[in-house]
């Protein structure tokens, strides 16, 4: 209930922006983003209470993630910072804050499941979620390898 | 008599229609950009999504591949940014986040006035210092005129300032143009360097990379 989800697919919600969760609540809704878990779940909350929520898990106190790669993570380190000047992929850095905080517009990466990640970045690539049109181009921009070592970087972060 | 007449009209109204150069015509997003007036502090804000490739600060990349914004002239950075999204120059990796979904025509007349306004600092990458007469004689004989005697550019003619820009850059850039890859640049530079042997280009670039710095007019 504090937001640090332990399941590796679901993603840890604790310290993300209120307006970025509010965003998505909303999109969720909306049917503009898709999930087999929460497409169910948001049908059963009110609307009106998504401010309570979005505040709530925004206050909550992240935790750490883990890294299991440190060699991986090491490559994550260099695209997150500088991104690959060949393919166009920009330093994750640029939106996301160097230190993945995020802000209103981009969500929080720091200390974030690998799996949840990878399944977005996933996502993102194949079409199934289109929130940002920027991140459609990245996540098809990004090799399969390129995108478990941001994962892995951004688990420690 | 009357034949003459008619080359005469043909060739005025030839002139008319040339009277805006094409690689600078007028549409209506870049005029609406243009006519905007830019917020710093905005400009600011909606750069965050260009950082990722510009870097912070607008400096670029010394390797090259993404080129040096910051104290370029406002009119500069809107004709480049429009014409990229509008598909007047071709850049493929930039495209998608110059796009009308990324971008509203207000955020770049705002990022424009942010760019044009940051400092430029010395680091600019440079070249090899290896021929560096050949490039002074070549940017006195064919660029000077426009882009002025320290690199300043010229603001209301859209001509960039050069100065602080990398040197790998410009390279890439003048290969472009000289090629006939970078389809939005003035023809008159175009054939101004036409001839200009691979080494000839390094060389005006490498000039050029080590001009000293002056703030954008």
């Amino acid at each position: 209930m504090d937001g640090n989800s332990v399941d590796p697919a679901t993603p840890k919600l604790a310290g993300m922006d209120q307006e970025y969760l509010m965003r998505q609540l909303k999109a969720f809704a909306a049917g503009k983003r898709r999930d087999e878990t929460m497409t169910g779940i948001i049908a059963g909350i009110d609307p009106n209470d998504f401010s309570r929520l979005a505040a709530y898990y925004g206050k909550m106190k992240p935790t750490p993630g883990k890294i299991n790669d440190a060699q991986l993570a090491a490559k994550g380190k260099m695209l997150y910072d500088d991104g690959n000047t060949d393919s166009g992929v920009p330093a994750c850095a640029g939106c996301h804050q160097p230190d993945g905080q995020g802000n209103a517009r981009f969500p929080r990466v720091a200390g974030q499941h690998q799996a949840y990640v990878l399944k977005q970045l996933a996502d993102y690539k194949s079409g199934r979620r289109a929130t940002d049109p920027l991140m459609t181009t990245v996540g098809k921009r990004l090799t399969v390898d390129e995108a478990k070592a941001l994962a892995e970087y951004m688990a420690g972060l | 008599m009357r034949g003459f007449s008619a080359l005469l009209f043909a060739a005025f109204g030839c002139t008319l229609a040339i009277a805006e150069p094409q690689w600078n015509a007028s549409y209506a997003e870049k005029t609406e950009a243009l006519s905007l007036k830019g917020d710093v502090t905005h400009g600011e804000a909606a750069f965050v999504i260009c950082q990722g490739c510009h870097r912070v600060g607008a400096l670029g990349r010394a390797d090259g591949s993404y080129p040096r914004l910051a104290g370029q002239h406002t009119s500069v950075l809107i004709k480049q940014l429009t014409d990229v999204r509008s598909g007047r120059r071709s850049n493929a990796k930039m495209l998608p986040f110059a796009d009308h979904s990324a971008l509203s025509v207000q955020d770049i007349a705002d990022i424009a006035a942010f760019l044009q306004q940051l400092p430029v600092p010395a680091d600019q990458g440079q070249g090899s210092g290896g021929d560096l007469a050949l490039g002074f004689k070549l940017y006195a004989k064919d660029c000077v005129t426009c882009h002025g005697e320290r690199g300043e550019g010229k603001a209301d003619q859209f001509y960039p300032r050069l100065s602080g820009q990398h040197y790998r850059y410009l390279l890439r850039e003048n290969r472009l143009i000289r090629d006939g890859g970078r389809r939005n640049a003035n023809p008159e530079m175009a054939d101004a360097i036409r001839h200009y042997s691979d080494e000839d280009l390094a060389a005006v670039a490498d000039y050029i990379s080590r001009l000293p710095l002056t703030p954008a007019r």
